[in-house]
C-alpha cells in the first residue's frame, strides 16, 4: 500500500514537473541563421503542441506557421516555431508573432560573423513528433558567454511557496475555527443524549417497578 | 475577441472566490486575535455579555480597516499581472 502511494505521487509530481518544464519560460542562446513559413496540418494528436489562435476557425485542418532557424553556440541547430498565443494557454499573452519574426531576420548573422541573441521560449523540440518550442522574444548579446537570470521563474516558485504557505494556514485556521469546535458540540450533544436516554430509562424503570411492585433494585 | 471574453470571465469568478475566501481567513485572524485580547486582559470573565460586546466592536472597526479594504487588491491584481505580461512580452 504505501509502495502504491509512492508511485501514485512519484507520477504526480513527474507529470507536474513536465507541465512546468514545458509551460515555464526558458532561454537559449543562439545565432539566427533563417527563417520561414510552412503549411502544417493540423489534424492529429500533436495538435495541442501549436497554438490556437483566436482569429482561427475551428474546423480548419492545416494553416501557416512561422519558424526561426538558429544555431547554438555548440553548433547543434534549434528551430522555434513563432506563433501567437494570443489570451490562451499558456498565458504570454503574445500577440507580436510577425514583429518578432522581423527581430529575428534582422538578427540573422553567418558563422563568419556571428551575432548573438537571446531566445526566451516555452515548449520542447522534438524531431521524431515534429514539435517546436515557440519563441516568445529575442534580444541581441555580445558574447554567447551571457549570464541569463531567470527572474520569471524565480518569482513563480516563490509565489508558488508562498501560496501554498497561506493555502496550508488557513485550512489550519478553518480546522481550528470551524471543525473543531463543530466536533466538540457534536460530541456534548451526543454525551447530553447519552445522558438523557440513561436518566429516561432509570425514569421508566421506576414507573414500571412502582406499578407492578417487583424486581425492587 | 471570444478568447478574452473567456480569460476576463475565468478571472473574474476566480478573483472573486480568492477575495471571498481571504475575507472569511482575514475575519477569522481578527476575531480570534481580539478573543485572546480579551481573555488576557480578564482572566476570570471569559463567558460573558460584555465579551461578546468587545469582539463585535473590535469586528465593526475591522470592516472600515485599511487592511480589509486592501483585500480588494486580489481582485485588481491578477488583471494588473495580465495587463504587464501583455507589455513586457510585446512592448518591451
Amino acid at each position: 500500500m504505501r509502495k502504491v502511494k509512492l508511485t501514485f505521487l512519484a507520477l504526480i509530481a513527474v507529470i507536474l514537473g513536465l507541465f512546468l518544464h514545458y509551460t515555464l519560460p526558458q532561454h537559449d542562446v543562439v545565432r539566427v541563421v533563417g527563417t520561414y513559413q510552412e503549411r502544417q496540418d493540423l489534424n492529429d494528436w500533436t495538435r495541442f503542441f501549436w497554438s490556437s489562435p483566436d482569429t482561427q476557425s475551428g474546423t480548419l485542418t492545416s494553416r501557416d506557421v512561422q519558424f526561426i532557424q538558429t544555431v547554438k553556440p555548440n553548433g547543434k541547430p534549434m528551430v522555434y516555431r513563432n506563433e501567437d498565443t494570443g489570451w490562451g494557454w499558456p498565458p504570454y499573452f503574445k500577440f507580436d508573432t510577425a514583429s518578432l519574426q522581423t527581430e529575428s531576420d534582422d538578427l540573422k548573422s553567418t558563422r563568419e560573423a556571428p551575432k548573438w541573441a537571446v531566445v526566451t521560449h516555452y515548449g520542447w523540440r522534438n524531431e521524431l513528433i515534429s514539435i517546436f518550442p515557440n519563441a516568445v522574444s529575442i534580444r541581441p548579446v555580445d558574447s554567447p558567454d551571457v549570464t541569463i537570470i531567470p527572474w520569471f521563474n524565480l518569482f513563480f516558485f516563490v509565489a508558488i511557496a508562498a501560496l501554498a504557505f497561506l493555502i496550508w494556514r488557513m485550512l489550519a485556521q478553518f480546522r481550528e475555527r470551524m471543525i473543531d469546535p463543530a466536533m466538540d458540540r457534536m460530541n456534548n450533544a451526543l454525551d447530553d443524549l447519552d445522558a438523557r436516554a440513561d436518566a429516561a430509562g432509570d425514569k421508566a424503570r421506576g414507573f414500571w417497578g412502582r406499578l407492578f411492585g417487583r424486581g425492587k433494585r | 475577441m471570444l478568447g478574452f471574453l473567456r480569460l476576463m470571465l475565468f478571472w473574474s469568478v476566480a478573483s472573486a472566490a480568492i477575495y471571498w475566501l481571504l475575507l472569511i481567513y482575514s475575519r477569522s485572524l481578527r476575531r480570534e486575535a481580539l478573543e485572546k485580547e480579551w481573555d488576557a486582559a480578564h482572566p476570570l470573565e471569559t463567558d460573558s455579555a460584555a465579551r461578546e460586546a468587545f469582539i463585535a466592536e473590535g469586528m465593526a472597526a475591522y470592516e472600515h480597516s485599511l487592511k480589509r479594504k486592501l483585500l480588494i487588491g486580489v481582485v485588481v491584481l491578477p488583471f494588473l499581472a495580465i495587463a504587464l505580461l501583455l507589455y513586457l512580452v510585446n512592448y518591451a
